[in-house]
């Protein structure tokens, strides 16, 4: 059991994180501000349920999605499916170098990295319908592992694997969009 | 990309696209991510998608994350404290 006591010391330091990911759930500060210390409330208060030693930023995380879940999520008739036609693996990677010589493909490789910037990143995750957004930010923002994610959002590590799978090539395919329309890439393309 | 390997050890490269996020994300078992690892020694194909979806997943990270505002904290502090005076009375 964990001592409220020590509360702020030990979750305080995951604000930024929590922020980070409650900004691409919300969209907006404000929400997102509401949704960070709501969750910091709850979890003060079921602190003693906490077990000590155990994963207190995965325990923080499912308590801020399923706030957000409850709370937050006002249209349920978003699609839920993303429509990955023809969508490849590695669709970025295979855009860029499908009409160029390796060295020429490198090169535009950089410009696109370095040239997405925040916005379209933004843009490209908060696109994806909740089911793949949350399984992109849980892995790509935060790190956390298949087995983590699987607990936080409560489903089962192979749902992990294929929606964190999907998640990432709808959004490698509106990357390229981005890419494309910031003329990061060579004329042809 | 499936050609030009002569990986020894004989993973194809469709074998190792396959764990391509698997490897990245390090969710593979150490004898699997070694034969990858061992693949990407041999295999410039391979090797450069490799890096290619390592860069994008540290851009796509970088990226998202958020500056919180100073403000906010602090708010956040002052609702933790007025929480815990609460529970005291």
């Amino acid at each position: 059991m964990a001592d409220q006591a020590n509360f702020e010391r030990d979750a305080l330091q995951y604000n930024r994180q929590l922020y980070s990911a409650a900004m691409r759930m919300t969209r907006n500060s404000a929400d997102a501000e509401d949704l960070v210390q709501e969750t910091y409330l709850k979890a003060y208060r079921a602190y003693h349920t906490f077990t000590e030693g155990t994963n207190l930023k995965a325990w923080l995380y499912r308590i801020l999605t399923n706030t957000y879940i409850n709370k937050y999520r006002k249209d349920s008739r978003r699609p839920n499916e993303v429509d990955l036609g023809t969508v490849e693996d590695l669709y970025l990677y295979r855009r860029i170098g499908s009409e160029e010589s390796a060295d020429a493909a490198r090169t535009t490789e950089d410009r696109v990295l370095d040239g997405l910037v925040e916005s379209d990143i933004k843009e490209a995750v908060e696109e994806l319908p909740e089911t793949f957004r949350m399984p992109v930010l849980l892995a790509d923002l935060e790190g956390f592992s298949y087995k983590e994610i699987a607990e936080i959002l409560d489903i089962p590590i192979g749902t992990v694997m294929s929606r964190l799978h999907r998640g990432r090539k709808a959004m490698q395919k509106r990357l390229w969009e981005f890419a494309k329309e910031r003329g990061l890439l060579p004329q042809e393309a | 990309m499936s050609t030009d390997c002569d990986d020894p050890k004989g993973t194809t490269c469709d074998e190792a696209l396959e764990n391509l996020y698997l490897y990245l994300d390090t969710e593979l078992d150490s004898l699997t991510s070694d034969r990858i690892r061992s693949h990407l020694d041999n295999c410039n194909g391979c090797v450069h998608s490799f890096e290619f979806e390592r860069r994008l997943k540290t851009v796509v990270k970088e990226r998202l994350d958020e500056d919180v505002p100073d403000a906010f904290v602090a708010r956040l502090r002052e609702a933790l404290a007025e929480e815990a005076a609460t529970d005291a009375k």
